[in-house]
């Protein structure tokens, strides 16, 4: 590569990026799903993709494994071009759906042995890497049980050891925990976190907020563009929104209390908590609105949350549409 | 719980809504019983006519001329060649060119003149016995209408100037089951290869599956292939199953090649894979991907001469036979199984039934190809 088409490439070839796009756009007929993104992830990076449905989420994913030519823009998944490369993308990638799409009647160990096979997981190797994925996930036990009877938290496990059998230096992970209990979910993550540790990159859609948050960092998609990107707190301190949480356990007609709440200019949103009102303003001190709306209420400040910050977004771009 | 219409009204409804929005299974539901009408009203005729037929003629005269055309103007007989000596009659059969063949001894014609009696020859392929009596009456009848005629006219000396003699080749017994058991090979075949193959793909498409592979480095000839290859065996176990079965429990014999036989399989047995697979490009569910297979089913078992002679079915019910593949598997399987075909007399079906597969496999490639990016 001559000097001048370096510079022209830019970070696109940066050997840190693990994923990089320039403009990436994909039509279908009229409609623009996905509108000049550019998208940087780093290597060991859990990087959460949030959007409301229809955002375009599932399409960028889709560019950004090889499966879906994009019309126009460029971009560079795991060193290769996602135009001409794909099938270099693919080998190098694990992909996770919320469906955890597994043979259901293949035991745990048949499909660890099927993907193995379908990711060319060498077969010397092969019998040592299942059980070695068999022992980190606390499946020994279950391997001959078949798929189709595990709980929705063992299913997340399997689909998990099957994405990550071929040890893909970037996972993606399409709303991972839909429809698993609280543990498993604090389980699934503790091992993500290992994965990204140990050097995987991993690339996650969710709708959960607090999920989110355990980010390293975040893109908003709506609309098919990129709203915006950064870590959890970058976000929630860029959307200058402020919080107090209003004790209403006193009051005699919280429900009034809320709605003029709601129906003070400076205040976005007002949630119910049981008997705690929960205020975000687009800045003002919610604490002398609420101080002002219903005196005598206690009143604290409470913590700008990423759903908060989104839900701001998401308004504003409404809005203006 | 009190019994309730109008929890029954919104269950009716509910399914009504459901069902409008499943188009294919509406497409079906109209097309079924259509298709039913059509095929049992117009094309199944078992009267059969234009049953095809060579003539050996020894005689080479305008009397034995004037036989073959009363033959054909029954409307039963269709000449289709002239034929030297009986091993071109075999042929002929075999490879199911003709059905009938029409033996007219030298000095036929100078023999009615001289008033000696006369005996001419019908020869008649067994192996489909629905055909046999009506092939042989008609014949007689000709035969001894015009031997009444040379009677009134007085010259003849014998009681009975002209005489036919009918002979049966393959299946003399006139045994169904000798034409039904390799049929039921072809039958089966379609069924669960058909079937199979558009379900196994639907039931990865409605488990997510799909999805997955799609992720993965595998190619779709890979997947494809893959998915095939046990049935491929499968219809090679049935296969046996069935012919094995035949010969011990029917006596059914098997004349002719296996190795033949199970080579031209393959053929047809891709022909219905691609088939199946093409259904699974439509099929959203296994459902979806059953139903169509068994409203396919319905041709195959009507228009292919498995259930009726193929000969007695009009034009146009014929032409939509020819294009489909068990008609042509048909032939090949009882041309080897019950006359010993060999690889020259079978060679046009051969080509036919590549030909159809030819167009099935690819087809079903592309649209599978597509469906899946």
């Amino acid at each position: 590569m001559t000097a001048a088409a370096a510079v022209a490439a830019g970070e696109l070839d940066d050997p840190a990026l693990v994923i990089s796009t320039r403009g990436l756009t994909r039509r279908f007929g009229e409609l623009v799903a996905v509108q000049g993104v550019d998208l940087r992830v780093r290597r060991g990076e859990i990087f959460g993709v949030l959007g409301p449905n229809g955002a375009g989420k599932s399409t960028l994913i889709r560019m950004l494994c090889g499966i879906l030519d994009p019309s126009s823009g460029d971009g560079r998944v795991v060193g290769f071009d996602v135009r001409r490369d794909p099938e270099r993308i693919k080998e190098r990638i694990g992909y996770m759906t919320q469906r955890f799409s597994l043979y259901e009647d293949l035991s745990v160990e048949e499909n660890l042995s099927f993907y193995a096979g379908i990711y060319g997981v060498a077969r010397r190797g092969r019998r040592a890497r299942i059980e070695e994925v068999l022992a980190a996930t606390g499946l020994g036990p279950r391997r001959r049980q078949l798929a189709g009877t595990l709980s929705g938290g063992w299913k997340q496990r399997v689909a998990l050891a099957s994405s990550t059998i071929h040890r893909p230096p970037l996972l993606f992970l399409d709303e991972p925990t839909a429809g698993v209990d609280p543990v498993s979910r604090r389980a699934f993550w503790a091992q993500i976190h290992r994965l990204a540790a140990a050097g995987t990159t991993v690339v996650v859609t969710t709708h959960y907020m607090d999920e989110a948050e355990r980010c390293h960092r975040l893109a908003f998609i709506f609309g098919g563009r990129l709203l915006d990107e950064g870590r959890p707190d970058e976000i929630v301190a860029r959307s200058g929104l402020r919080a107090a949480d209003l004790d209403l356990a006193g009051a005699t007609a919280p429900a009034a209390v809320m709605d003029a709440l709601a129906a003070h200019a400076d205040v976005m949103g007002v949630e119910a908590f049981g008997h705690l009102a929960r205020v975000v303003t687009t800045g003002a001190d919610p604490i002398a609105i609420a101080a002002q709306v219903a005196p005598g209420a206690p009143a604290t400040p409470a913590r700008i949350s990423v759903e908060d910050a989104f839900v701001a977004m998401v308004r504003g771009e409404e809005a203006r549409a | 719980m009190r019994f309730s219409i109008g929890r029954i009204a919104v269950i009716t409804r509910k399914e009504l809504i459901q069902l409008r929005r499943d188009r294919m299974t509406i497409g079906m539901m109209v097309m079924l019983p259509l298709m039913q009408l059509l095929l049992f009203g117009y094309a199944i005729d078992t009267d059969v006519r234009h049953m095809p037929t060579v003539v050996q003629d020894a005689d080479r005269s305008a009397a034995s001329r004037d036989l073959a055309h009363r033959l054909e103007a029954t409307g039963f007989y269709t000449l289709v060649g002239e034929v030297r000596d009986y091993p071109e009659i075999a042929r002929a059969f075999r490879s199911g060119d003709a059905r009938v063949a029409l033996v007219v001894p030298a000095g036929f014609a100078a023999g009615l003149t001289a008033g000696r009696p006369v005996e001419v020859q019908l020869i008649v392929d067994g192996a489909d016995a629905q055909t046999v009596a009506s092939a042989t009456q008609t014949a007689a009848a000709v035969v001894s209408a015009w031997s009444a005629e040379l009677r009134a006219r007085g010259g003849a000396g014998a009681a009975e100037p002209l005489t036919l003699s009918s002979s049966i080749w393959y299946n003399p017994d006139l045994r169904t089951a000798v034409y039904i058991v390799p049929g039921l090979v072809g039958v089966i075949l379609t069924m669960t290869m058909v079937m199979f193959t558009a379900m196994g793909i639907a039931r990865e498409r409605e488990r997510g599956t799909l999805e997955q592979l799609i992720v993965s480095p595998v190619r779709s000839i890979e997947l494809v292939i893959g998915k095939i290859v046990p049935y491929l065996a499968i219809g090679y176990v049935q296969m046996t199953i069935i012919l094995v079965a035949g010969a011990v429990v029917f006596d059914v014999a098997f004349v002719g090649s296996w190795g033949l036989l199970y080579a031209l399989a393959a053929l047809f047995i891709a022909a219905s894979l691609a088939l199946g697979l093409f259904f699974s490009t439509l099929a959203r569910t296994q459902q979806q991907a059953m139903q169509m297979s068994f409203f396919f089913l319905l041709p195959n078992l009507l228009l292919s001469g498995f259930m009726f002679p193929f000969e007695g079915m009009p034009a146009f019910a014929q032409a939509l036979g020819q294009a489909i593949p068990l008609t042509h598997f048909l032939r090949i399987i009882r041309g080897i199984v019950l006359r010993g075909a060999t690889w020259p007399d079978l060679v046009p079906e051969v080509a036919w039934l590549a030909a159809i597969g030819g167009v099935l496999v690819l087809a079903s490639a592309l649209r599978f190809r597509k469906k899946l990016g």
